[in-house]
């Protein structure tokens, strides 16, 4: 799905609650969360361990299912949504950037960046293609034949940005995509992420700790015990 | 002592918790093990049983006897005697003689009736009877002075519903007489042989009894201990020629030597469900060094030792190899009680007479269970705790975890493999050690292992191949299968290892029964031909020792103008130490209408020479285990007789008394003495319809006469009842068998579970980039397809290879005999998909764990 043209919010998300079951008690991953978040913005989401980071960005990329609330992204309502919609949605619609890579350990780059796409049963000479494109883009044009375990971090993350990007989602996703990288890989790895939003018109969303992205970003959250405390833009 | 408590405390703490805590898969891994050392403890105490019980009644039987005298083939005459009496050498002496009888009213089993001198005989053999001493003494004395008295044992009293002063009419070949018991034996010594199932008479009973006036079985003989080699010698050049002087434990030492070979057989095959149970233990000890990497390098990183994080997964082995073995013991003691009896019969039927009184626990082979089960799991733990020891400890710091590639190792273990395998072909050609075919099972576990060390080569060859063409034809659920197999190594072999030792194990005895019961009816049909056979009455549990009076003889001879009859004569003889049979018949009749299963020889030059007396035949088995071929000179005393004659040919036979000799009867008759009849069989000349009413009318015609002296059965019931015996005795392969199958399926399951777990990082990702539940699961199903496929294919090959060894290294060494090698394609065909059905079943416990957890706590960063 190509970035949105119109001004529709790519998330809205009115008073999203996600509580987890645990034993006689339960936790709270997020409380009555209302977010706006429009075409073509970055976000950066910004809250201590435990703060409900990863349980939004859990909800926003369909991997769960808000416990009450209404949850719209890139007009896809996932209050609701059966399985088979869900699976859609994460091929076509988001593509999610880790903070540990996971790539898939017994496949090449380039397969690891094809991935979704032949999940999605699209054709694999087109696939190939954009692989390539995007990897050459990323400078790993030469590594597209080498596997996780022969890449540096900050190629790896690179792989997994690529990865993201294979089916053209309306939103990327980063959850702490810098966490386990030096800092100027840090760095290359968020100015790439600024670089998709800014040229690509790309909505991103970013959940870090770090401060690499404040200056980049249009839009600050914080968010503490599973509520947003904060929300700022940068014009 | 201090570091060992520490250790144990850190395991209790580390291992022992972490165990409980998944106490599901170490459940199953407990159950695998338990399961394979049930069966391995069972069978090799159920053969003890046999095998004690048999060692006992020799041992008791043969007492304190130097040398026993016989006379091969017949009986002793009682003057010889007086040579012994005389002879400086021979310090103590007892003559005695033994035959089965039955209750004359035909209910019960027969039992073993001995006649020994009661005053010579308290030297040789310990029994007592009971009560006080002096009412011992005046029962035994009765023995002497009142003929037809007997003592029974304490069981046979009971079985008999006898006691003192009973009256017994007591059934044997030759006659039916009324006995009185004179004393019950005491349970110690002779009245423990044959299972406790013996009853004593005095010598002159016994021959009036049986009409061998003037004869005996053997004497038992003593030397005095200044006795020099030369004086024994002199001793045998003054007895007659044609008798023996024998070791006391000849027999003992070859029914031992069989049934030993029987129980080595069995327990390779029982070791077989262990091998396989220890891929189980593998599985789970190697999740949990993957899945517990980085605890391991927080040990590492605060001063754990590499050593110690060895001996911790060692420890893991040894506890599972343990805990299985506890758990076998309930499941043992149901399996033994089946086996016992089972075992005891096959021996009996294809081996020597056993009686079994019980089950005995032998302390050596409870700690060979034990000992082999720990070993078995120790091996498994071995490898991935030698990983574990790699463990570097900056691993700790490292948060990122790409999950390892596996290092191409498949080539260098191939070769490995190749090396196993082909190692296995000098080795099956190697004779067996002391009887027993060790190389052969050497060659056996090198194949199981090369083939097992095949398995990630396969893989890797199996996914190169596949892959491309199933993501064209069957998608990417089948492409990302097959990639995930053709890199992830040694975990996933293993569980193809225990498949292909599994299905591998399957085949061959598949093609090993159906090879020996396919060669079986074959002999069958040809050999044991006839319409309506007949011998002495309880002519086979006395070994055909009594022959046909003359009289009956020559009835029969007139009795049927329709039918041919061939006659024949047994003699249970002893090649050195090798028992065998020598079988006098109408060589030209049984030719017309039989035939032997030829081996060696051509049928066509060996038939008129058979007719004309020129020479023997021997069966497989006795030229096996005699090392005689076609030309060598046959020799053996029987009766009188100096017998030598070429071996003509060599025919298969499985006739369950060993080895067999074949000769004319009309032409041993001519050149050495009369063998009487001990049997005759009849052919009817026309064939037609109705045979089962001619053979009815023929037996009813015999039995008016002399049914009271014969035993008759028809050659369409004693065939079937051969089968059966076979049949019978395979009962125990199968169960095996199965039990090899089902742990198989285990290690399926738990492999499967391992890959899924290892991988469940992955897993998820793959769901959080757009793979559906139905995609992830499919390509589980995919990986479980490729695993049974690689594991049937291997292990049908496997199979072969292994069905060509049994039958032609395992089965001749063992037990002298090979068969037509016929492979049952049906049998195959339609079991292999049962296989790939029950493997893919075992799959869906691993499937259904996928997403046990929400993708998003997993993904989530801690």
């Amino acid at each position: 799905m190509p970035p949105s043209s119109t001004n529709e919010p790519v998330i809205l998300a009115k008073n999203l609650t996600r509580i987890y079951p645990l034993g006689d008690s339960s936790v709270v991953g997020i409380n009555q969360v209302n977010l706006n978040v429009g075409p073509g913005e970055l976000v950066v989401l910004k809250g201590n361990s435990g703060s409900g980071k990863s349980t939004l960005l859990s909800l926003l990329a369909g991997l769960d299912h808000p416990s009450s609330g209404d949850l719209v992204v890139a007009g896809h309502n996932l209050s609701n949504s059966h399985a088979a919609d869900l699976t859609r949605f994460r091929r076509e619609v988001v593509g999610m950037v880790f903070q540990s890579f996971n790539l898939l350990p017994t496949l090449s780059v380039l397969e690891n960046v094809c991935l979704p796409a032949l999940l999605a049963e699209k054709d694999l000479e087109t696939t190939r293609q954009k692989a390539i494109e995007l990897l050459e883009w990323l400078g790993l044009k030469d590594r597209r034949d080498h596997h996780p375990d022969q890449l540096s971090g900050g190629e790896m993350q690179r792989t997994a940005i690529a990865r993201a990007l294979i089916n053209d989602p309306a939103l990327i996703l980063a959850d702490e995509p810098t966490g386990n990288l030096d800092s100027r890989n840090g760095t290359v790895v968020v100015e790439l992420l600024a670089q998709l939003n800014r040229d690509a018109k790309r909505t991103v969303l970013i959940a870090t700790h770090s401060d690499l992205a404040d200056s980049l970003a249009t839009t600050h959250i914080r968010i503490k015990d599973g509520a947003l405390t904060d929300a700022t833009c940068n014009g | 002592m201090q570091r060992l408590m520490f250790f144990l405390r850190l395991f209790l703490w580390f291992s022992v918790r972490h165990l409980r805590r998944h106490w599901g898969r170490a459940l199953v891994v407990l159950l695998g093990i338990a399961l394979g050392a049930a069966v391995f403890t069972s069978v090799r105490l159920a053969v003890h049983a046999s095998l004690h019980s048999f060692t006992r009644s020799m041992d008791f039987f043969a007492g304190t006897a130097e040398k026993v005298l016989v006379r091969p083939g017949g009986y002793l005459p009682e003057g010889v005697l007086g040579v012994l009496f005389t002879h400086p050498a021979v310090k103590d002496y007892s003559p005695l003689l033994t035959t089965h009888v039955r209750r004359a009213d035909g209910k019960g089993d027969s039992f073993l009736l001995i006649g020994i001198d009661p005053l010579l005989d308290p030297s040789f053999r310990k029994w007592r009877i009971h009560g006080d001493r002096d009412k011992a003494v005046e029962r035994w004395l009765e023995l002497m002075r009142e003929p037809y008295t007997v003592i029974l044992t304490e069981p046979l009293a009971r079985e008999l519903q006898a006691g003192l002063d009973t009256r017994l009419k007591l059934e044997h070949t030759r006659n039916v007489a009324e006995f009185r018991v004179a004393g019950i034996l005491e349970p110690q010594g002779l009245a423990l042989v044959e299972g406790g199932r013996v009853a004593v008479t005095d010598v002159a009973t016994f021959q009036e009894l049986t009409g061998l006036y003037g004869l005996l079985d053997r004497i038992d003989l003593t030397f005095n201990p200044k006795a020099t080699r030369e004086a024994i010698e002199d001793l045998a050049r003054e007895l007659p020629p044609e008798l023996e002087l024998r070791s006391p434990s000849a027999a003992r030492d070859s029914g031992t030597a069989m049934i030993r070979a029987y129980q080595l057989n069995l327990s390779v095959l029982s070791f077989a469900s262990l091998f396989v149970g220890m891929f189980l233990v593998y599985s789970l000890v190697a999740l949990n060094v993957a899945s517990r990497r980085r605890e391991l390098a927080i040990l590492r990183s605060v001063g754990a030792s590499p050593g110690m994080l060895f001996s911790l997964f060692l420890a893991e082995g040894v506890i599972l190899g343990i805990g299985g073995w506890l758990l076998a013991i309930p499941i043992s003691s149901f399996l033994v009680k089946y086996l016992l009896n089972v075992v005891s019969q096959t021996i009996s039927t294809l081996f020597v007479r056993v009686q079994v009184d019980g089950l005995v626990l032998s302390p050596l082979e409870v700690a060979v269970s034990l000992g082999v089960t720990l070993f078995t799991a120790i091996m498994a733990a071995f490898q991935p705790a030698r990983e574990a020891m790699g463990i570097a400890p900056k691993e700790a710091m490292e948060i990122s975890q790409t999950g390892a590639r596996r290092r191409r190792a498949a080539r260098r273990l191939a070769a490995w493999a190749l090396g196993c395998i082909v190692l296995g072909v000098p080795l099956s050609l190697m004779p067996g050690v002391a009887g027993m075919p060790l190389p052969g099972y050497v060659a056996i576990l090198m194949l199981f292992v090369g083939f097992s060390l095949m398995a990630p080569w396969m893989l890797e060859r199996l996914g190169r191949l596949l892959s491309p063409l199933l993501k064209r034809f069957a998608g990417m659920p089948a492409y990302l299968a097959g990639r995930y197999l053709r890199d992830s190594g040694a975990r996933t072999s293993i569980s193809v290892g225990a498949l292909i030792t599994a299905v591998a194990l399957f085949t061959a005895l598949v093609i090993m029964i159906h090879s020996f019961r396919t060669t079986v009816e074959l002999w069958v049909r040809q050999t044991v031909s006839g319409d309506l056979f007949v011998t002495t009455k309880m002519g086979q549990v006395n070994r055909f020792r009594f022959p046909i009076p003359e009289t009956i003889v020559a009835d029969l001879k007139q009795l049927e103008a329709g039918a041919d009859y061939v006659p024949s004569r047994r003699y249970q003889l002893s090649y050195g130490d090798f028992p065998y049979e020598f079988e006098a018949m109408g060589m030209e009749t049984f030719l017309k209408h039989g035939g032997f299963v030829w081996l060696k020889g051509d049928p066509e030059k060996i038939r008129p020479m058979l007719v004309k007396g020129d020479g023997v035949l021997i069966s497989e088995v006795f030229a096996t285990r005699t090392g005689l071929g076609i030309g060598d000179t046959f020799r053996a005393q029987i009766e009188g007789s100096q017998v030598e004659l070429p071996v003509v040919g060599i025919v298969r036979d499985y006739r369950t008394d060993g080895g067999v000799v074949f000769y004319s009867w009309s032409h041993f008759k001519e050149r050495f003495h009369d063998p009487q009849w001990s049997g005759v069989r009849f052919f009817f000349k026309e064939p037609s319809q109705d045979v089962d009413a001619r053979v009815a009318k023929l037996r009813n015609a015999i039995i008016e006469r002399w049914g009271d002296q014969l035993d008759l059965i028809s050659g369409k019931d004693l065939r079937e009842a051969v089968l059966r015996i076979f049949d019978e005795t395979f009962t125990i392969t199968t169960v095996l068998l199965l039990i090899a199958l089902a742990v198989a399926a285990l290690g399926i399951t738990t492999t499967l579970t391992v890959m899924v777990l290892e991988r469940t990082r992955q897993l998820n990702t793959l769901f959080a980039v757009g793979g559906s539940l139905r995609q992830i699961r499919s390509m589980i199903f995919w990986e479980a397809s490729f695993l049974v496929a690689a594991g049937e294919m291997a292990g049908l090959i496997c199979g072969f290879i292994l069905s060509y060894l049994l039958v032609y290294v395992i089965n001749r060494q063992s037990f002298g005999w090979t068969f037509l090698y016929v492979v049952d394609w049906g049998a195959l065909a339609w079991s292999l998909p049962l296989i790939i059905a029950t493997a893919l079943a075992a799959a869906i416990p691993a499937v259904r764990l996928v997403f046990r957890e929400p993708p998003a706590a997993l993904l989530r960063e801690r």
